[in-house]
């Protein structure tokens, strides 16, 4: 493995900039690190090159643990998105410094020189300066510059930023020939994508100082894991559908029967339809893939070789409920069609017209909407506008449903049957809220958010699990939970006090497994700790020692759910989310 | 092109007559005078004077020592903006802040200050005076006087410099294989080299005309100890006029020499970058 | 990004591989130099001023200001001020207006007759009054014919401290003004302001900052000339003697405690430059 990445992190002012980053790259690979600003790329990138340190982790470049070397002497070259040429040295005193630095002759220097010049075609410049080259032959000069030495990895970051349109593209096809002819591992930091999938072997999209996802840009697009990646690359509708035994709900069709739900138990989900993937026909039975739902066209946008629709669906209770969109009223699906389908179906704003979709994919993503609930309307709606819950929706691209249930609180409320709870249920943090939680999770509520008031985002998530059969579902949901809050994930294993000894080898291994797990099957990194004692009150004491947590606790059973979890759920000073799977 | 390019703005006879009217008044007339003054001497009066014993042993001492102390500057200059600019230390701010009191403190002032402090029984005199280094009253003195006085000059030239310089310069080299040393002499220095040389030359200046801090602690004594300025004074008193007026001309004529050396120093600097490009 | 926009500082820690010794040293060394040097050439000076002019205790330094030579020279030294800055304000106000609002021919002739006081020596500065004044000067018989005093009296001082500050004012306005550029006021005169309205309420206000410290300037190194007054003020006690020059007659006569009090208020107004001058940094105002 020519670059080995290993749990990376680093703070800025508390922040996680980079958080517990793992990635394998190999050796000639060309990696493409994607993610909007302030996503961390920049800062992994430097931390490899050696310029940042880092707070916990390891890097290792060709099996070497490089960590703590200073970066002269890890051997690898580093192209900026300002040049950060030498400006008052010629092109070829450039070149030739990290040559002239190892006490290279000259003889050698210029013929190594002339080799470079001759690979990013800038023969005979060897005597200008920078001040008189365009912008893109001086990012030639520091793309030269940065593999005199002969490094063993070439990081670029953001080397296109400054340049025009045009450059850009000769740069990339210039880049992506060196690195070839040269087989060097290649690591490159974009926020664009389409650079990103022009050059890439691999992507690694980042967001908030997370790794979120890695692949090959087709697997990426076609198959994303994440909200955040299917919306970052294209655009893309997100559209709230119900997995049931008959394959994936949306609305009132059921289309990809491939897919369905197992247990014989519903639950939402949250689909993936491309722009370019619906069809628009004037009746239901002139579309040739499955049918979705009536719209009337807002917007018709001509932008050459494509033209971009704006659907507004009709009949919003039977539609298909898009996860991103401010109230029924604003449900619109984006739609791309190419002129050959203009040509054969053409629309004006106002029309009525059938859609239908031809591939969906649904995101294995646990989380899909939040619903307040409340037992009246105003506290519900209040309770939807709470500060927290309003930025994970804005980050998740989700929306929060209201939900009244008169009962809830009741001391006398008896838990009467099951009810269909969709997506995340929330309630506020009242001083009963660990009855209230039993009783809504009795009656079927499979994830629940207890949030007090004051909450905000935090800065640590506690993870832990009671039973196995909830394990693998709340690794699934603190993933996705993690992946749109920058804060540290920490699993708390805890095990019983009575023989620490034996105990606590048994604990190391578990906490393996646990994060081993985490990584592999979700993409989450987390960090250990093992306690020992009664598990709700070792949470309680873990939360209580600094502010600015959250806790996420998988439970299997409802046994006595309100009296050992009173200490956790009252008092309202962190949120807490249980995530409930097994007997009721 | 005519005189000058319209515009809407007023004012402009106004404010260029009064201006003109000033500096004419205040500095072409006296100017007038002084050249009109040291050049209606007779040739053998001037070179009597202007080459006598006294006068070249002045301008060794006002020359000389503004040398020494431009010098110093440099090299302290660059240390205390290199430290402003990289490194923070309790107090940074104040000293930042302090740099510029030589500046607006009186000449007489630090000039009295100084003679006290490094006389024989001073706070740091007394220390010198058993290792045999006299400070006051002789050129060391001077010397020192001007190192103060002019050493916001340095300072000030070199730190924007300095901060001009990019990191992204630095890193780039040090991925380039470059240890701090080399990052120094080969990135760095070459791109503050100019401020170096501005700071320099701006130190001199100032320091050859001084007067006031200097003659408190030089002790004045004739060819030893006595800077130009003060020989003029001498002569003004004696009411030599043309005499004096003679040695504020070589005085002139030689700053003028130095400070044109400096700048074409300068520009054939820059003349051998463009000469490169071609 | 917020951890690449690290200041300077960054440059020197927090890097791997960056905490040896011997970097250590080098930032150690360098601190410790630079304290040390300011420490003898500037910290000592000042203390002493204080420590000296206190040195026979708090009573003898009132009584140092109540012989009438040295209020008499306070009192030339704040008229000296109070003529000299005002003038020299609207001198450095005119000249930036003319400068940097218009385009003409010859502006840097100008521009370099400004700077010429900068670089000449104080006791030329002064010289050249004489020369033009003095009793062999161009207008000595003139002057002696009707009774008129300049040099070796107040109009002579005026003079010369005219001559050697009128530069700072002017200074501090013709960048700040260049580089605020001209909009503003070409908007105002389209909206049907005059002139002395454009300069009042839409000039003065842009450039208030640099005008301030430019006259904090300018006052403090009029209070403080001594090479240029020297030359033409004569000495006269009691008549002809600003403090600076005061300061060195008392010095010369061995008073100590009394030439480090009048140098003392000097230093305290040199002192209060300073914070004017980092008060008005702090407002934004960045000199070139």
């Amino acid at each position: 493995m020519s670059i080995t990445l290993d749990q990376l992190t680093k703070h800025y002012g508390g922040v996680p900039v980079v958080n517990d980053v793992s990635l394998d790259i190999g050796d000639g690979e060309f990696f493409v690190l994607l993610g909007p600003s302030g996503s961390g790329k920049s800062t992994l990138l430097r931390a490899i090159a050696g310029l940042s340190a880092v707070d916990h982790g390891r890097i290792a470049l060709h099996g070497r643990d490089v960590t703590h070397v200073a970066a002269r002497k890890r051997g690898v070259g580093l192209v900026f998105q300002n040049y950060a040429l030498f400006r008052h040295m010629t092109v070829a005193e450039n070149i030739e410094f990290a040559l002239r630095v190892r006490h290279m002759r000259a003889r050698d220097r210029r013929a190594r020189r002339q080799e470079l010049l001759r690979l990013v075609s800038l023969e005979g410049m060897d005597n200008r300066l920078p001040a008189q080259l365009s912008g893109g032959q001086q990012q030639r000069v520091a793309v030269a510059r940065a593999l005199a030495h002969k490094p063993e990895v070439l990081l670029l970051d953001e080397p296109f930023g400054a340049l025009d349109a045009k450059i850009r593209e000769e740069l990339r096809r210039t880049i992506r020939q060196v690195q070839r002819e040269l087989g060097i591992t290649t690591v490159l930091v974009t926020h664009d994508q389409d650079e990103a999938f022009a050059m890439a072997d691999r992507i690694g999209i980042m967001n908030l100082g997370r790794l979120l996802e890695m692949g090959a840009p087709h697997d990426l697009y076609s198959r994303p894991a994440t909200r955040f990646v299917a919306t970052f690359l294209g655009a893309a509708n997100l559209i709230l559908a119900r997995r049931t035994p008959d394959g994936i709900q949306v609305g009132a069709t059921t289309v990809a029967a491939a897919e369905r739900a197992t247990g014989g138990r519903e639950n939402e989900v949250v689909a993936v339809v491309r722009p370019e993937e619906i069809e628009v026909a004037a009746r239901r039975e002139d579309l040739s893939s499955g049918y979705l739902a009536r719209a009337v066209v807002d917007e018709v946008v001509f932008t050459g070789a494509l033209e971009r629709l704006r659907l507004r669906l009709e009949e919003p209770a039977q539609a298909p409920r898009l996860a991103f969109g401010d109230g029924e009223a604003n449900a619109a699906l984006q739609v791309t069609r190419t002129q050959h389908e203009q040509r054969g179906f053409e629309v004006r704003p106002g029309q009525q017209v059938a859609v239908g979709v031809r591939r969906v994919h649904v995101l294995p993503t646990p989380l899909s909407s939040f619903t307040a609930c409340a037992p009246g309307t105003q506290l519900a709606e209040r309770l939807s506008q709470q500060a927290l819950l309003a930025e994970l929706a804005a980050r998740m691209k989700t929306r929060i449903a209201t939900r009244v249930e008169p009962q809830l609180g009741l001391p006398e409320a008896r838990c009467q049957g099951e009810d269909t709870f969709v997506g995340t249920t929330v309630i506020a943090a009242y001083p009963d809220a660990a009855q209230r939680a039993e009783w809504l999770l009795r009656r079927g509520a499979r994830d629940l958010l207890v949030l007090p008031d004051e909450a905000r985002a935090p800065q640590r998530v506690l993870i832990h699990w009671i039973g196995e059969a909830s394990r693998s579902a709340t690794l699934a949901v603190s993933a996705s939970l993690l992946r749109h809050v920058p804060a540290e994930a920490v699993y708390v294993g805890i095990f019983p006090a009575q023989d620490p000894g034996a105990a606590a080898s048994q604990g190391m291994r578990e906490l393996l497994d646990a994060r081993s797990e985490a990584q592999a099957a979700h993409g989450l990194e987390m960090r250990t700790e093992l306690h020992f004692g009664e598990a709700e009150e070792e949470l309680a004491r873990r939360l209580a020692e600094s502010p600015a947590q959250m806790l996420i606790v998988g439970v299997s059973h409802l046994t006595d759910f309100a009296r050992r979890f009173r200490t956790l759920l009252e008092g309202g000073r962190w949120p807490v989310l249980i995530v409930h799977r097994g007997t009721p | 092109m005519s005189f000058r390019q319209p515009s809407i703005l007023p004012g402009f006879g106004l404010t260029l007559g009064f201006t003109t009217f000033f500096l004419s008044t205040i500095v072409l007339l006296p100017l007038a005078a002084l050249v009109l003054a040291g050049t209606s001497m007779h040739w053998s009066d001037f070179v009597g004077t202007v080459f006598s014993a006294r006068a070249l042993g002045s301008y060794r001492l006002s020359f000389g020592a503004s040398l020494l102390a431009a010098t110093i500057n440099l090299v302290f200059g660059f240390i205390i903006a290199w430290t402003l600019t990289r490194y923070d230390f309790p107090g940074r701010k104040l000293v930042d802040a302090l740099i510029d009191m030589p500046f607006a403190l009186p000449t007489a002032v630090s000039g009295i200050a100084l003679t006290t402090v490094f006389a024989q029984n001073g706070w740091i005199g007394r220390y010198l005076e058993p290792l045999g280094i006299k400070v006051a009253y002789t050129w060391l003195g001077v010397t020192l006087a001007l190192t103060l006085i002019s050493m916001p000059f340095a300072v000030r030239a070199v730190q924007p410099a300095l901060l001009e310089v990019q990191r992204e310069l630095e890193e780039a080299a040090e991925t380039l294989g470059a240890g701090r040393l080399t990052v120094f002499r080969r990135i760095i220095l070459p791109i503050i080299l100019p401020a170096l040389l501005t700071g320099f030359t701006l130190a001199f200046a100032r320091a050859v005309g001084e007067y006031g801090s200097v003659i408190f602690i030089s002790g004045n004594l004739p060819m030893k100890t006595e800077i130009t300025p003060l020989l003029i004074v001498i002569h003004l008193e004696q009411f030599d006029y043309q005499g004096a007026a003679a040695l504020g001309l070589v005085m002139l004529a030689i700053s003028f020499v130095v400070l044109l050396a400096i700048n074409l120093l300068q520009a054939w600097g820059r003349r051998e970058q463009v000469r490169v490009m071609r | 990004m917020a951890a690449a926009q690290a200041s300077a500082f960054g440059t020197e820690a927090g890097r791997p591989g960056e905490h040896t010794w011997v970097h250590a040293l080098v930032r150690w060394g360098c601190i410790a130099t630079s304290l040390t040097f300011l420490l003898a050439v500037l910290l000592a000076p000042l203390a002493t001023v204080f420590v000296m002019a206190l040195s026979r205790g708090l009573a003898a330094y009132w009584h140092a200001f109540q012989d009438p030579d040295t209020l008499a020279a306070i009192r030339l030294t704040l008229i000296t001020a109070a003529v000299v800055v005002p003038v020299n304000t609207i001198f450095g106000l005119s000249a930036a207006w003319a400068i940097a609002k218009f385009e003409f021919r010859g502006k840097s002739v100008l521009i370099t007759l400004i700077d010429l006081p900068l670089a000449i020596s104080p006791v030329i500065s002064g010289m050249v009054f004489v020369l033009l004044f003095g009793l062999h000067g161009w207008f000595g018989l003139w002057l002696q014919a009707h009774n008129i005093s300049i040099i070796f009296a107040l109009p002579g001082i005026m003079l010369a401290t005219m001559f050697v500050t009128f530069p700072y004012v002017a200074r501090e306005l013709i960048p700040l003004m260049q580089q605020l550029g001209n909009d503003e006021e070409e908007a105002a005169i389209t909206l049907g302001a005059g002139g002395w309205m454009t300069f009042f309420r839409v000039t003065l206000p842009k450039v208030r900052w640099g005008l301030v410290y430019g006259m904090v300037l300018c006052n403090a190194r009029a209070m403080g000339e001594f090479g240029a007054v020297s030359v033409v003020s004569g000495h006269i006690r009691g008549l002809t003697n600003t403090m600076p020059l005061h300061i060195e007659i008392l010095y010369n006569e061995y008073n100590f405690v009394g030439a480090f009090a009048v140098a003392s208020l000097l230093t305290l107004l040199a002192v209060l430059t300073l914070i004017v001058k980092t008060l008005v940094e702090r407002t934004g105002y960045r000199r070139r």
